[in-house]
């Protein structure tokens, strides 16, 4: 077991271990039993009854029941569905900031919830917004991956320079299907994050949008004659930081972080705002598990 | 940054202003070159962030106005404005903010009595009074007017209202120290006539050269007089800064005349009074020169706050001029010296005209008035004889006692009415009526000096009706007793009741009791030396600084000439009645009186005055004008002085809180 891998710790994994990833949309038509599957009946997972119709497969018919009542009725099964989960990183040089760094508390996430994926046997593709079109993460599944996983978040270095849509878009091609998607970025990005999210909104999948910023970002401890520099593009702000400046910042960005909200709400999206400064096991048990996308 | 519109007013002699033209216009650069800098080299700490992605929209609406918001939100920069500012004002030492002299009509009165020769501040009383008014003229600005009266116990305008600072300031070093002493009232007047209307300080018919507008009223004094009564300030309003320590050493000759001695009538005696006006202690030699030759000399040691009297015999003198000296150094040098005049006395001339009135005839016949007057007595009938019109008339008497007779014109000399009224002046009589009453006499005439007059009783008399301008001098229950009127050089004196009264029957009654009082013969002397002219003695009395001194010819064609102590020789015109009025007597000292350039008598000069002599201002000294009460100023000093220091303090702490602050920007 590699020890360079901090992105986790033990009492943490402790805690996820008892975690489950979920699905809202298979959640959902399990519970109303209307969706057939047709890997049904291969789960072993009794789960209900219903009233036989033509053309259902007489395999499933519970002749115990028919002998004692007379009437057919077909043995529901629980799926034990494949679920696929993506967790998409924004690696670039934006979330080189804060302490712990942005990308650090992305990645920490990201290992948190892959690990809660590889416990229940899910398959698990972590990628970043910079990878190349065509060359796709690898695939982790089972416990066994764990550290397979780290590796490979250990891997990922800030400073990636594409953009928030283009990103998304190449992630969009390479992967098609249904499944869970997780976003883990700052949003900050000059073009806007809309074209971005609405490439994903295509994609039939459950997505999550995790906005990070760092306690900076949101309370700027700033005075005086400045010139902000743009990590990424260079670009240069001059500012004379005063109070009144910060009280407009602080609108300013309480305005992004809403609209970023009520455009993914208005989609189908969750929308979840955390600073890296808020212990893990809060965002996980606390905002994410609210949102259904644990239990 | 620095007025221009106001330079002129600066620049030029003003002595507040420290900076040339050049040096000023050196100084209004900097604040531009602050700014300047400023936009040039604003240093701006870069800081990389995240993004500047919402930085950009929080100030896009905040570039709009840039440069301004810049300046605006520039806290170093404008307190380095304001520290410039600062020194600015600061250099020009102003008044500007802080002005003592806020009214635009100011009047300056200083005190220039004996007691502001003290030297218990240095170097003297007035000369920090006149510092103190400098700086109120240099605090003066266009437009300001002032005026500058001096005042002891006369005032005198030495500037009257002006705009001209330099006319001021040489008006102000005009004004010398008098060994007068002191009364505000004059001064009051004099200032009052210019700033209120309908009062003039000299004339009620003056025409005002002033408009009648408020001022100023600035008192520099050290006080030492009585309360100024039945005066209103009206549109005056008062500062008065004292001027002197809290207390002061002093030793004073407060009395100093030449006496018979009481042991032995023939010997002359010199006496004077010593008195300590300090807060401690004080002891001196006191020595006695006769025409400038030291011919004695005692010691004296004085509590503080008493007196101490000398006596020395002076056997063998009579005549010359005497002077007393405290040798100790103290505050007030002027009071430590005093002159005594020893001459040949001058007896008086004295006609009484009575119809037979034996206590008065005694009363004049006791050896005091005997010494001093020559009297002559005769019946009312001698009013007829062409010798009475020859003496009446040419000035050989010195005094007439009228008893129970009228003349009908009065003499050229000083009267005494017994029983009747002179027939000219105005005076009148209330019918005889009996058993009066004497409720008031006033002693501080010489004619009643030392008198009592509680156990006389009056049985017959007539109250008098005195004209307007007699002075009463025993009043009664029913109307006045004794009453004394100016005429010309001379004055009437009416007694309301006669001494006896010639009854029906043939003989004299008393009209009243007083003969037989002590307090007859003592009046009857005082009539002697006052009304009579004689002085008591060998001595002539001291009169005090500024008085007038009326000098009798020998006759009305002698030129009188007075020599000063100064040894400056003053004629003195002798009007038709053969008397001299005598007016600069100025300074202490001995005036030497010549006829016809020969020797003819002499008088002292002595300030005489505990109040002048009492330097100790008290911890809070105030003035009383009127009804209002003036505090003193104590700490009272030119405002230019404290103030360019109190700017540069403040200066100093806007650079004070401007590192600091720049100190918490960069490193906080």
């Amino acid at each position: 077991m590699p020890s360079t891998s901090t992105l986790l710790s033990p009492e943490l994994l402790a805690r996820l271990e008892a975690m489950e990833l979920v699905s809202r949309k298979i959640f959902r038509g399990r519970m109303k039993g209307e969706r057939r599957s047709p890997r049904k009946g291969q789960s072993v997972e009794f789960a209900d009854y219903r009233n036989y119709v033509p053309g259902d497969d007489l395999r499933f018919v519970d002749w115990n029941t028919y002998a004692r009542l007379e009437r057919l009725y077909l043995k529901l099964f629980l799926e034990e569905e494949d679920l696929h989960f993506y967790a998409l990183v924004d690696a670039s040089s934006s979330m080189d900031f804060g302490e712990p760094t942005k990308l650090r508390y992305a990645l920490q996430l990201a290992a948190s919830l892959g690990f809660i994926g590889l416990v229940r046997g899910d398959r698990i593709k972590i990628e970043t917004l910079g990878q190349a079109p065509r060359t796709p993460a690898p695939v982790f599944r089972g416990r066994r991956s764990l550290w397979r996983m780290l590796d490979h978040l250990e891997g990922i270095r800030p400073g990636e320079t594409a953009s928030l849509a283009e990103g998304v878009k190449n992630f969009c091609l390479r992967n098609s299907g249904k499944g869970i998607v997780v976003l883990i970025t700052d949003l900050m990005d000059k073009g806007g994050f809309e074209p971005a999210l609405r490439y994903l909104v295509s994609q039939s999948m459950d997505v999550y949008v995790v906005q990070v910023l760092s306690a900076a970002e949101i309370d700027p401890d700033l005075q005086g004659d400045l010139r902000l520099i743009d990590c990424e593009d260079d670009d240069q702000a001059e500012v004379t930081v005063s109070k009144a400046v910060v009280d407009r910042y602080k609108q300013t960005l309480a305005a992004f972080v809403e609209g970023a909200r009520s455009f993914c709400t208005r989609r189908g999206m969750s929308h979840v705002l955390t600073r890296t400064d808020a212990p893990l096991e809060q965002l996980i048990g606390g905002f994410l598990r609210t949102r259904g996308l644990v239990r | 940054m620095i007025p221009l519109a106001q330079s002129s007013n600066w620049f030029g002699s003003h002595t507040a202003n420290m900076f040339s033209a050049w040096q000023w216009a050196l100084l209004g650069l900097v604040p531009p070159a602050i700014i300047l800098l400023y936009f040039l080299k604003l240093r701006r700490h870069p800081l990389v962030v995240p993004s500047t992605y919402l930085w950009r929209r929080s100030i896009e609406d905040l570039h709009v106005n840039s440069i301004w918001q810049r300046l605006r939100k520039n806290l170093l920069l404008l307190l380095q404005l304001l520290l410039i500012l600062l020194v600015a004002l600061a250099v020009l030492r102003p008044s500007v903010a802080g002005r003592k002299l806020t009214g635009e009509r100011s009047i300056f009165v200083i005190d220039n009595s004996a007691s502001m020769q003290a030297v218990d501040v240095k170097p003297s009383r007035l000369a920090e009074a006149k510092r103190h008014v400098r700086g109120l003229i240099d605090e003066m600005r266009s437009g300001d007017v002032a005026m500058l009266v001096s005042f002891s116990d006369v005032a005198k305008i030495e500037q009257p209202y002006t705009d001209d600072r330099r006319a001021l300031r040489e008006a102000l070093e005009r004004i010398q120290p008098t060994e007068r002493r002191t009364d505000l009232g004059e001064a009051l007047r004099v200032a009052a006539g210019l700033a209120n209307p309908g009062r003039s300080g000299t004339d009620p018919n003056d025409i005002r050269t002033a408009a009648a507008l408020p001022a100023d009223l600035y008192i520099f004094s050290d006080g030492g007089f009585a309360p100024v009564a039945g005066f209103s300030l009206g549109n005056l309003k008062p500062t008065f800064v004292p001027v002197g320590a809290e207390a002061a050493t002093n030793l004073a000759i407060t009395a100093f005349g030449v006496g018979r001695s009481e042991r032995d009538p023939q010997k002359l005696q010199a006496f004077g009074r010593i008195e300590n006006l300090g807060a401690a202690q004080a002891g001196s030699t006191v020595e006695l020169h006769l025409d400038g030759r030291l011919i004695d000399a005692d010691r004296v040691d004085i509590p503080a706050g008493q007196g101490h009297s000398v006596a020395f015999d002076l056997s063998g003198v009579d005549t010359g001029t005497l002077r007393l000296r405290v040798s100790a150094e103290d505050d007030l040098p002027i009071d430590n010296e005093a002159f005594a005049v020893v001459g040949v006395p001058r007896q008086a001339e004295v006609l009484m005209l009575t119809p037979g009135n034996r206590p008065l005839e005694l009363a004049l016949q006791t050896g005091e008035v005997s010494e001093l007057a020559r009297v002559r007595i005769e019946t009312p009938a001698f009013l007829k004889q062409p010798e009475y019109q020859t003496l009446a008339g040419s000035g050989a008497l010195d005094w007439v006692i009228y008893d129970r007779c009228q003349p009908e014109r009065l003499p050229t000399a000083n009267t005494l009415f017994v029983g009747s009224l002179p027939p000219v002046g105005g005076w009148s009589a209330d019918p005889k009526t009996g058993g009066l009453e004497i409720i008031d006499i006033d002693q501080s005439h010489p004619l009643l000096q030392w008198l009592d007059l509680g156990n006389v009783h009056v049985f017959l008399g007539s109250p008098l009706k005195p004209p307007q301008a007699a002075r009463v001098l025993v009043d009664s229950d029913v109307g006045p007793l004794l009453a004394i009127a100016p005429r010309e050089a001379y004055e009437d004196a009416v007694l309301a009741f006669p001494i006896v009264e010639q009854l029906p029957s043939g003989g004299q009654g008393m009209a009243t009791d007083w003969p037989s009082r002590i307090s007859f013969p003592t009046f009857m002397l005082n009539c002697a030396q006052y009304l009579g002219g004689a002085r008591r003695g060998s001595a002539q009395d001291s009169i005090r600084p500024g008085d007038t001194v009326t000098l009798e010819s020998p006759s009305t064609k002698t030129k009188l000439s007075v020599m000063t102590p100064r040894d400056e020789v003053l004629p003195v015109p002798v009007d038709p009645s053969g008397k001299a009025a005598f007016t600069s007597t100025g300074v202490q000292g001995i005036y030497r009186v010549q006829a016809d350039r020969q020797p003819y008598r002499s008088f002292p000069v002595n300030l005489f005055d505990p109040a002048e002599s009492n330097l100790a201002l008290g911890a809070a000294p105030s003035l009383s004008i009127g009804h209002t009460q003036v505090a003193g100023q104590v700490s009272w000093e030119p405002s230019r002085n404290e103030l360019w220091k109190w700017i540069l303090l403040l200066g100093l702490a806007v650079l004070a809180f401007e590192w600091w602050l720049y100190n918490r920007r960069v490193y906080g």
